[in-house]
């Protein structure tokens, strides 16, 4: 075997595995505020992304231009999202009409406690949590960066558990990178940071720290350009895990040559 | 008779189904969702389930989010 091929062998990576799912990217693209549909395919096809995120919303009566077209769904495993809604009975509401219309089981669990912050409701999303899972969905939920919380929710049956590493939409990154290694420490369900990210070093960091994905939106579809934007964030994810997975040497207070130091 | 659909009314004729209305109103069943007075109505019932003055329903589909 040729040295080339048999490193490529070594670097390959497990599948992230989602319940039943597995996936080759780590990396979750939501497709919310792209300039166009077009731009939106393109920064999807860019990011090397596996599972995208929708929202469900009323059908606009006479209006033919669907986000589906856009979306190759042999492609792309769809994940409805319950953004929106404040309480738990509204979310279980929109999780069981995203799931008649027929994608898959999969649910991206969304409870909101403020509109001005957008924070999760802790207990809505507890609650709501516990009856999806009842009732055979795969929970994804989001929540806040607080470890006790996020046990709870994998506690009560979620099958990944989403951190923010900011509010959402605002870019500010991983803020809490303390807490977020709490919650990876005794965690036995996947963690992707999801809400927060503003461009690509946010994304390795959150891998770096050891979860095992992100999920970002506003990141690309707002950037300048979100198709550049969309592979930087590709590569960021690859690498933070490639780091991840390798071992970092600890940080030291002095210097330490890289070259020999006697021997002339 | 009358109902309502994603809270506007229509009118529409005795013995409409669900599918029908949704044919008038060209909206793709195979990437909506249904509520009729609240209650999920499964895909493969929307053929054979008959309007009634005053019902109300709700349909949804996939948009773009995060």
């Amino acid at each position: 075997m040729l040295v080339a091929d048999r490193i490529e062998k070594e670097l390959e990576d497990k599948k992230l595995k989602i319940g039943k799912y597995e996936f080759t990217s780590r990396l979750f693209v939501g497709t919310g505020k792209y300039p166009s549909m077009e731009v939106m395919a393109e920064a999807l096809e860019a990011s090397g992304t596996e599972v995208v995120t929708v929202a469900v919303r009323r059908v606009k009566i006479n209006e033919s231009e669907s986000l589906l077209d856009y979306i190759d769904t042999k492609k792309y495993k769809i994940l409805p999202n319950t953004a929106g809604c404040y309480s738990a009975d509204e979310a279980i509401r929109v999780a069981r009409l995203a799931r008649e219309a027929g994608m898959s089981d999969m649910i991206k669990l969304e409870v909101l406690g403020d509109e001005k912050t957008l924070l999760p409701d802790p207990v809505e999303t507890l609650k709501a949590t516990t009856v999806l899972v009842k009732e055979g969905f795969t929970v994804l939920v989001y929540t806040s960066d607080d470890p006790i919380i996020a046990k709870k929710l994998e506690d009560a049956g979620a099958t990944c558990v989403m951190p923010a590493g900011a509010p959402i939409g605002s870019g500010q990154g991983i803020l809490n990178k303390n807490n977020i290694r709490i919650i990876l420490e005794s965690a036995k369900v996947p963690i992707i940071v999801d809400a927060g990210v503003g461009t690509a070093s946010d994304v390795t960091i959150a891998m770096e720290l050891g979860c095992e994905g992100v999920l970002l939106n506003t990141g690309i579809a707002l950037a300048k350009d979100p198709v550049r934007m969309a592979r930087a964030m590709k590569l960021a994810c690859e690498s933070g895990r490639l780091a991840s997975l390798s071992g970092r040497i600890p940080k030291k207070l002095y210097a330490k040559a890289s070259s020999p130091e006697k021997d002339f | 008779m009358k109902v309502i659909l994603n809270g506007e009314p229509k009118e529409c004729s005795e013995g409409t189904t669900i599918e029908k209305l949704l044919d008038i109103y060209k909206i793709d069943k195979n990437r909506a969702a249904v509520e009729l007075n609240l209650q999920i109505v499964p895909r493969k019932e929307l053929s054979n389930r008959m309007l009634k003055d005053a019902d109300i329903l709700e349909v949804v589909t996939f948009v773009g989010g995060g």
